[in-house]
């Protein structure tokens, strides 16, 4: 049990309270995990018809003193266990799991050099989680895989400079994640642990390629990535700098966001080709996709918005202001109603989770939560409290 | 371009279909892992092999097997084909996992007993020794590695003239008669020899002398020896045997005594049938002193982290955590009313360390957390120190964070800052000297491979960085002393006092399981002292305790001999009955603490320094910092203290409760009429 569990049950309480909206459903509320980096601590937020609310925050971490940065956040399947991988570590961060029920402490595994964005397989058997490796030499990095009954590293799969956004086809044969700093996606065949495949990203210049990337060393390292990124593209920059990627629900797509160009790029994964490249919101972070694959829920870092594109069209028919600066994350619910966004900050102001009503493509309710809300990740829905 | 070669390659079909969503069982039944009990020298390399077999023990087709490491993250490494590197001595859990594609993995766990490797060396004490006939004493031996890990061996005693000197198998010596002999301590193919010269007795005359006949509990006191043969001639260099009793204290072999508590100690050295007392009277150290809060400024919207006065001594600079984002100026001209005048908001969640260049022209403080991940650190400037303002950052290389940064100036470099790295544990220097363009002159970090290197906090002083470096101790580099010929642009390492944590803290891991923190975390130079503290938090918090106030830190306080910069020895300790040891400050005789949980503290640090520090009663005073309306509800969580030369208060910064001003009151002797 770490210094987490001991606070999580004594932590509950209502940081901002948004007020009723009668355009809710009058029946179901929506459950919500959120990683807050820069306050090491997970809240698990509420949201139905009497609005949304800090259901519960659990401190996690070891060190006291010093910052440990949950980041990546996932749920398992079954909705009995969430993860939380923390970046910050002495270099090396964790992946910790917690009961859903009791928010206490269930295991940790040391991974990589700032563990970041992870998921769990459908099964939930396995955790795949990138090793960003943000602060250190620009060298290839990994995905690590996580047998969540153990906690045990099965497997660490070097893919390329800086991995980050990684998403999992939804019967788990395949699992993506992109390059920052080598503008590559890369496909993971899950049932071998080995990369499959890589995508090159760069406008003008896409490929399909069998195989894992060579070593590479970040030749795109001069392009900032510090903000992932706060900077927009000089002129001539083709770069892609992608920072995530999401297969469509039947597998036959995959969304890459490009963070540098502002560009959503479609990968057909059958024959491996580029489908398209459409013009998206400034700094496009995170991707989230509807369970029936209509829309794309994009997080605009640069913009201070979301936008909801049409998968058939690539049309963004929303653009969606956030409260606050520095969008990240993307949850949706499993009726595909919502959508949860959170909303790192900037200083010391909170993070906040934005929740989004894919129907009126409107926000609808603001939860304030730690700073440096990053990673989210949809718990369930129930009957309203 | 890298991508050269792939590009031969045709576009790639579809993969094979999908996969069932739920990994079915594992024909596995059993993984066998050879050797069963591994074990490896320190330093070594031990290839592990496993075998997946199934019910029938028989070897399961297409299964893959991989080592991961389970522990022992900072002693050494397996890679996944199972090649174990011992980086040192200690234990180290591995995780092999079978695992057949589309099922569910097999584990079986061993753990690789890392060990000193074959003794190449043993060291015989005393070194050389003359004795008188007659006389006994134990020799101590040690035997170490090539790797340098001390060893538990016993040892095989010889003498070169059993006739002089006569050795038993515990290694005591017994002097026959008058001669020369060599001594010789064996394990296995090593050997250390001890010279021992036997000169005929008997002493006629035996006394002891102390320095000093009073004392008072923790003053070092040297006892010597001095003996005459029957013609009152004196007998030079014999090694005579100490002893004391009663009390509690510690007596050295050299006969340097410090003793603990008041009372009359009788200390007694031996030459044979001869020995000799004397007597020293210890009185208490006595030098609790009043402890006065003087002002408050309290902080609670953010934890409160470092302090620092301007060397005009008139304004304070105060730096948040957990989220904090800010830097304050505080006037604290009138220190019973501190007053915020100004603070700098910078793209941060944690302002941790925060220096003034010497001349008080320029301020550097650390960021990290910041939101665009640039970190670094920002330089202001004081034109008016009521009102700094940001002139410049620093974020090359040091994006993921920047914890401790100590600005120092020498007239033949320029002014630096000098900081540490969150992610690789490098040690970056910074020339500020135009402190408008800072731009980075120098990086260094230790051999260690990247697990487990971190390095926490800078301290420099003639020229000589200490460098608290976590799990490699207390490092000094040559910065412009010019003892190794270092430069800001060039440093050199001049020595490392290393010391085993997981030994030093092991009650830590009982209390809470193994993986807690612990790591050398501040040093500060103090005459031929660095005095170096250690950032103890055990791994998990007390079973069914309701809040904060159940987690404890831990940790202790070392003083390290550095007179021969090239050979650190620690000789003095602290370590506190309940909380910490976190950041320190010197001013005068008196070392000052913030511990954490347990409060702030002030210590008398005069004199030499010998033994247990709380046993000899030199605390001077401690004030619990904890506030009702703290940003944690009543609980101390000192971080650290200044001290300000003007007015010689005390500004001690705690986490939970912003800034307490304290005055350490002086001496009123009781006046008996």
């Amino acid at each position: 049990m770490l210094l987490a569990t001991l606070l999580a049950t004594s932590l509950v309480g209502a940081i901002a309270v948004t007020p009723p909206d009668s355009t809710l459903p009058a029946a179901m509320d929506y459950l919500v995990y959120v990683a807050s980096e820069s306050a090491d601590r997970v809240t698990l937020v509420r949201f139905g018809p009497g609005g949304g609310r800090v259901e519960r925050e659990v401190p996690v971490g070891m060190n006291l003193t010093d910052p440990d940065g949950p980041h990546g956040l996932g749920v398992s399947p079954d909705g009995r266990h969430w993860y939380v991988s923390t970046a910050h570590g002495s270099p090396y961060g964790f992946l910790y799991k917690y009961d859903t029920r009791t928010n206490t402490n269930a295991g940790l595994v040391m991974l990589g050099h700032f563990p970041a964005s992870l998921q769990l397989s459908p099964d939930g058997e396995f955790a795949y989680v990138v090793n960003f490796n943000l602060h250190g030499d620009m060298v290839p990095s990994s995905v690590s895989v996580v047998a969540t009954g153990e906690m045990v590293e099965v497997a660490r799969i070097e893919t390329c400079t800086m991995p980050h956004g990684s998403r999992l086809t939804t019967d788990g044969a395949r699992h993506y994640s992109t390059c920052m700093m080598d503008d590559m996606l890369v496909e993971i065949d899950t049932r071998t642990f080995e990369v499959s495949r890589h995508f090159r990203l760069t406008r003008g210049a896409e490929q399909g390629m069998r195989g894992a990337p060579s070593a590479a060393r970040g030749e795109h390292a001069a392009h900032g990535t510090g903000g992932h990124d706060a900077a927009a593209p000089g002129a001539g920059d083709t770069a892609c700098s992608p920072t995530w990627a999401v297969p469509s629900p039947d597998g036959e797509r995959v969304w890459v966001a490009c963070n540098k160009s502002s560009e959503i790029v479609e990968i057909a994964t059958r024959d491996w080709s580029l489908v398209r490249r459409w013009a998206a919101g400034p700094g496009v972070y995170n991707l989230g996709v509807t369970h029936d694959g209509r829309r794309i829920i994009a997080t605009n870092k640069r913009g201070q918005s979301v936008s909801i594109y049409d998968t058939a069209s690539g049309a963004e028919l929303a653009r969606i202001p956030t409260r606050r600066k520095v969008v990240h994350g993307v949850a949706v619910s499993t009726d595909d109603r919502y959508a949860f966004v959170s909303v790192e900050g900037i200083g010391s102001e909170p993070g906040t989770v934005e929740v989004i009503d894919l129907r009126a493509l409107a926000s609808v309710a603001q939860v304030d939560v730690g700073q440096q809300a990053g990673g989210i990740d949809f718990l369930r829905s129930e009957p309203v409290r | 371009m890298i991508f050269l070669s792939a590009l031969a390659l045709a576009l790639v079909q579809q993969p094979a279909a999908a996969q069932a969503a739920t990994a079915a069982a594992s024909p596995i039944q059993k993984v066998v892992v050879t050797p069963a009990r591994p074990r490896v020298t320190a330093g070594d390399t031990l290839r592990l092999s496993a075998q997946a077999l199934d019910g029938a023990g028989q070897p399961v087709p297409g299964a893959s097997i991989r080592f991961v490491p389970a522990g022992g993250y900072f002693e050494g490494r397996v890679d996944a084909d199972g090649l174990v590197r011992s980086g040192s001595t200690g234990t180290l859990p591995v995780t092999v996992v079978a695992l057949v594609p589309g099922t569910r993995p097999v584990t079986e766990r061993v753990e690789v007993q890392m060990v000193a490797g074959p003794a190449v060396r043993v060291a015989v004490q005393p070194a050389a020794t003359k004795l008188v006939a007659g006389q006994r004493l134990r020799l101590d031996a040690r035997a170490y590695s090539a790797a340098g890990d001390e060893r538990d061996d016993r040892y095989t005693w010889t003498s070169s003239a059993p006739g002089v000197v006569r050795v038993s198998a515990t290694g005591v010596v017994e002097a026959l008669a008058a001669g020369k002999a060599t001594v010789t301590a064996a394990s296995g193919s090593a050997r250390g020899t001890t010279a021992v010269e036997v000169v005929a007795g008997p002493v006629a005359r035996l006394t002891l002398t102390p320095s000093a006949m009073d004392a008072r509990t923790g003053d070092v006191i040297r006892f010597k020896a001095a003996a005459t043969n029957g013609a009152g001639q004196p007998i030079a260099g014999l090694t005579p045997t100490f002893s004391f009793s009663p009390g509690n204290g510690q007596i050295d072999a050299d006969g340097v005594f410090v003793g603990y508590e008041p009372g009359e100690y009788v200390v007694t050295a031996s030459l044979g049938t001869r020995s000799a007392s004397a007597v020293v009277t210890l009185t208490e150290r006595d030098v609790r002193r009043r402890i006065n809060v003087v002002g408050r400024l309290p902080r609670t919207r953010f934890t409160t982290e470092e302090v620092w006065i301007h060397p005009n001594g008139t304004v304070a600079y105060l730096g948040s955590g957990s989220g904090g984002d800010v830097m304050y100026a505080i006037d604290i001209s009138d220190p019973s009313n501190p007053v915020v005048t100004d603070s700098i908001v910078a793209n941060t969640r944690r302002v941790n360390d925060v220096m003034s260049t010497p001349d008080g022209k320029f301020l550097v403080f650390t960021r990290e957390g910041a939101a665009d991940r640039k970190n670094g650190i920002v330089i202001a400037s004081l034109e008016d120190p009521l009102h700094p303002k940001p002139i410049a950052e620093f974020t090359d290389g040091v994006t993921a964070g920047v914890h401790s940064a100590f600005v120092y100036q020498q007239d033949k470099f320029g002014t630096h800052v000098y900081l540490t790295n969150d992610g690789t544990g490098a040690f970056h220097i910074i020339d500020i000297t135009d402190p408008y363009h800072p731009k980075q002159t120098a990086e260094w970090r230790t051999a260690r491979p990247d697990a487990g290197r971190s390095l926490h906090d800078v301290d420099i002083r003639n020229g000589l960085a200490y460098l608290s470096y976590w799990n490699d101790g207390l490092v000094i580099l040559d910065v412009g002393n010019g003892v190794k010929g270092g430069s800001p642009s060039n440093p050199q390492l001049v020595s490392q006092f290393k010391y085993d944590l997981n030994a030093l803290y092991k009650d830590v891991e009982r209390d809470g399981g193994p993986g807690f923190i612990r790591g050398t975390h501040t040093a500060w130079r103090h005459k031929d002292y660095v005095i170096i503290a250690d950032e103890v938090f055990p791994s998990s918090a007390v079973t069914g305790a309701k809040d904060a106030s159940a987690f404890r830190a831990y940790g202790r306080l070392q003083v390290v001999d550095v007179s021969d910069v090239a050979n650190p020895k620690s000789v003095a300790w602290y370590e506190p009955e309940f909380g910490g040891v976190h950041n320190v400050w010197v001013a005068g005789d008196t070392l000052y603490m913030g511990a954490y949980n347990a409060g702030f503290r002030a210590f008398d640090i005069s004199g030499e320094l010998r033994g247990d520090l709380r046993a000899q009663k030199r605390e001077i005073a401690h004030l619990n910092t904890a506030d009702m309306q703290g940003h944690s509800q009543n609980s101390a969580m000192t971080w650290g203290v200044v001290v300000n030369p003007k007015d010689g208060l005390a500004y001690v910064n705690d986490m939970n409760n912003g800034l307490w001003i304290v005055r350490l009151e002086p001496r009123t002797e009781e006046v008996i009429p």
